[in-house]
């Protein structure tokens, strides 16, 4: 029974914590150790406080309301600003899930199978699964897979890296005000806390039947689930600031990338490499076109669930196919750049954080839907330095490109 | 007759034409299974910080091209004021999730249609299609071949489940659904309003409809209420199924739940507990006609009629001797085609001892057993055959599609 009991606990913090570490997640960080070694790791420190209080605030509003975020945006700003959330919602997960196909199209490739073949397999794979088979037992599987992460933590340890320096990097700010600096930033940001990921948490707590009670264990579970995921993230950033960076090898494919894990692999790095990216890109193509889809469908009011008819529920069964195949066909186009598909879908995300972020700041701070539960002034100050600095770095960031610094 | 979406915001004229301000909503009292007439209209009037009230007896012309009052501004009795009791049609309704009767489900306010009804301007429909989404957000463009239909809900079929409506009005029409229908609705409502829903059945209802729900929301709507508020419910809900709840609660959990039933049926739900899921004993029931050797048919049918009301079907009677040993069941058609005074006795004698259940038995050996002698129901016993308990075709079937 307590096993039981612990189990339903250790849920959607971990889960949407270990999920924000996807093919875009790997592609990032990996970019931005070997691009900019430690330099970056303070930004790591900080998102780590906004990714646990923001992942916090959509439990919070979950267990209150009872309801989804898409439910509560239709019912408390009206229509338009829902449209307006939702596409923008819409476009970032298409993004995100096409980085999710780039990861697999990536991850075989290190193992010789083409494109052509294993992106059209897996999205049929994705498709037939959601469909047929059981959704939370291919959830965990992948789940399982994905904590292949920890290898980079090992990796790390045989390397025996500069902590000092990087411990040093974590806690003093550094910016380049040059696009490729900006835009990995930014992709770190979007990669770690994402506007699907605020959904999606959400979402969850509603559908595990987690009541009020068990506030304090959940709130515990989602500090957690983010210290563990920006941990790994670390090790990932310093595992390839240390073989890469100090070569001076820049990430342009997956091959790269791969070169990270050698010190613990040797040869066998090629396939580690390639069986994570698989498995954590899969994950992502799971969860994201289905939570895509009953987000909408909840905002305007169609019927969702994988248990109506396709009568019914076109509309539900159409979002989850276009999720599935418009990124699929877009991976497909010949010559396209993988890992730039990766890092700009963390981008996009980036970019669209901060609107989602509002809606959430709005409704918890509003004591007609929160009740008692709204936000203490810790929160809300930590949550408007996270979307101040989100839009703070865009800014900066177009102004860098059309001033065309470089 | 115009759309709500196509009147709010426009210009409000007096009958010198002057502008006087703008629609902002439009204020209705709320009455269940009625077109509500319009009563009052809330203007934003330029300058003023807080917003008017304009009885809807004053408007001459009200359409999406013009919107007129029948006297000059300052003849008119403009309220700072309204009761509210009243429902505000753009800030209660437009977006809110309703339940729509007639269809049995839960869907959202894209729009709303307001006409003319026996004299009086009223809304009459309820409009939730993707044509009406698209109007709200003025981008009918978007459907330039006019393919998309309009699909209108009968206010009258509709509930809206949030604003000031008492609950009493909602249930009122609810309770005509049938409860699987009432579960569906409820699934897709949010915690508020499932839990107003509910709380507003009287408790009869409220269990069937509970019965009805997936398991996972049984146990969100039992952790929500508490063991004191379930036990209204949870009162009339089977043994077997509270059983099935609390196995999956933690012990001590489900201890205080039980400790809030009725001594029997307490003690019912704890011997039910220690049987596993899919086996008899698992999925029996402990609520059954129960009937002795020595009585005759008018007594068995009496007892029927007596239990009639708190068993979801009957199918037969279970005959006992006085030690409590199981002798065998009595069809209802038997009890129907035989002599009021002839004793049950006479009509057990045919009954093989191979026929009934033991608590350990798995699901396919029940199965087995149930359609070899082609059993609707069937008796579970112990290793004494006294009698336990019942498996119906529909416990099986539940047990096998939970979510159905």
């Amino acid at each position: 029974m307590r096993m039981v009991l612990l189990f339903g606990i250790v849920g959607p913090g971990i889960i949407a914590a270990n999920a924000d570490n996807d093919a875009g997640g790997i592609a990032t960080l990996s970019t931005v150790g070997a691009h900019f070694g430690t330099s970056m790791l303070w930004v790591l420190l900080l998102i780590t406080f906004s990714l646990a209080i923001t992942q916090e605030m959509g439990v919070r509003i979950g267990l209150v309301t009872r309801q989804g975020l898409a439910g509560l945006i239709r019912e408390n700003f009206g229509i338009r600003l829902t449209a307006f959330a939702m596409i923008l919602m819409l476009i970032a997960n298409i993004g995100t899930v096409t980085a999710e196909f780039a990861g697999v199209a990536s991850a075989l490739s290190l193992i010789g199978l083409s494109k052509f073949i294993v992106v059209p397999l897996s999205a049929l794979g994705v498709w037939f699964i959601l469909y047929k088979g059981s959704f939370k037992t291919t959830q965990k599987i992948f789940l399982i897979f994905s904590s292949f992460y920890i290898v980079y933590i090992i990796n790390a340890f045989i390397i025996g890296p500069d902590f000092g320096q990087a411990i040093k990097d974590a806690f003093t700010p550094h910016l380049e005000f040059t696009t490729p600096f900006l835009m990995t930033m930014i992709a770190l940001i979007g990669t770690t806390i994402t506007p699907w990921g605020q959904f999606f948490i959400q979402s969850y707590v509603v559908d595990k039947g987690l009541a009020l009670k068990d506030y304090k264990a959940e709130k515990t579970e989602v500090y957690v689930g983010a210290f563990i995921t920006d941990i790994v993230s670390f090790f990932i950033i310093i595992s390839t600031a240390a073989t890469l960076y100090v070569h001076g090898i820049e990430i342009n494919d997956a091959a790269d990338a791969a070169i990270a894990l050698k010190p613990l692999a040797g040869e066998a790095a090629t396939f580690l490499f390639a069986f994570g990216l698989f498995s954590a890109s899969m994950l992502g193509a799971f969860i994201l076109p289905t939570a895509t889809s009953y987000s909408i469908c909840e905002a305007f009011g169609w019927e969702s669930g994988f248990d109506t008819t396709w009568k019914n529920g076109k509309i539900f069964y159409g979002i989850i196919l276009a999720s599935i195949a418009i990124p699929a066909a877009l991976v497909l186009i010949p010559g396209i750049d993988l890992i730039k598909i990766m890092i700009w879908s963390q981008d996009i995300n980036g970019i669209l954080l901060p609107f989602i972020l509002i809606f959430v700041m709005k409704i918890i701070n509003n004591k007609e839907i929160m009740g008692e539960y709204t936000n203490k002034p810790i929160g809300n100050i930590i949550a408007w330095i996270t979307i101040v600095g989100i839009i703070g770095a865009t800014v900066v960031l177009v102004a860098a490109s059309l001033f065309g610094l470089n | 007759m115009p759309y709500l979406s196509q009147l709010l915001d426009n210009k409000i004229m007096d009958s010198a034409d002057t502008v006087i301000g703008r629609l902002e909503d439009i204020i209705v009292m709320p009455k269940s299974g009625e077109y509500v007439p319009l009563e009052f209209l809330v203007v934003k009037i330029k300058g003023n910080k807080d917003f008017d009230y304009i009885p809807y007896k004053y408007v001459e012309t009200f359409t999406s091209n013009e919107i007129s009052l029948k006297f000059l501004a300052k003849k008119i009795p403009f309220q700072k004021v309204v009761d509210d009791k009243f429902l505000r049609l753009r800030k209660h309704v437009f977006d809110q999730q309703i339940v729509d009767l007639s269809g049995a489900r839960v869907v959202r306010v894209n729009d709303l249609r307001i006409g003319n009804f026996s004299g009086e301007m009223c809304v009459l429909g309820i409009d939730v299609s993707t044509k009406g989404l698209l109007r709200r957000l003025k981008m009918e463009w978007l459907d330039a071949f006019d393919l998309l239909r309009v699909h209108l809900i009968d206010w009258r079929e509709a509930q809206p489940l949030k604003g000031t409506l008492k609950l009493d009005i909602v249930s009122e029409h609810l309770k005509h659904l049938h409860p699987a229908d009432l579960a569906n609705i409820i699934e897709d409502l949010g915690m508020n309003h499932r839990n107003n829903l509910v709380q507003s059945l009287e408790a009869q209802n409220a269990a069937n409809v509970f019965e009805e729900v997936t398991p996972e929301l049984q146990k969100i709507l039992i952790k929500h209420w508490g063991p004191k508020k379930s036990s209204r419910i949870l009162s009339q809900v089977s043994a077997e199924e509270i059983a099935d709840l609390m196995k999956t609660l933690p012990e001590d959990e489900a201890q205080t739940f039980i400790s809030y039933l009725k001594d029997n049926k307490a003690k019912n739900v704890k011997t039910l507990i220690e049987y596993e899921n899919d086996t008899a004993g698992g999925l029996m029931s402990t609520d059954f006609v129960l009937a002795h050797m020595d009585w005759s048919v008018a007594k068995a049918v009496h007892e029927v009629k007596r239990l009639s009301h708190t068993l979801r079907s009957i199918v037969y009677v279970y005959v006992i001797d006085d030690k409590g040993v199981f002798c065998g069941p009595v069809s209802m058609r038997n009890l129907l085609v035989s002599s009021p005074r002839k004793k049950l006795e006479s009509l057990v004698k045919d009954f093989s001892i191979s026929s009934v259940l033991h608590p350990e038995y798995k699901l396919d050996k029940i199965i087995e057993v149930m359609t070899k002698y082609d059993l609707y129901t069937s008796a579970v016993v112990d290793e004494n055959n006294k009698l336990l308990g019942v498996v119906s075709i529909d416990d099986i079937m539940r047990h096998l599609f939970p979510h159905a």
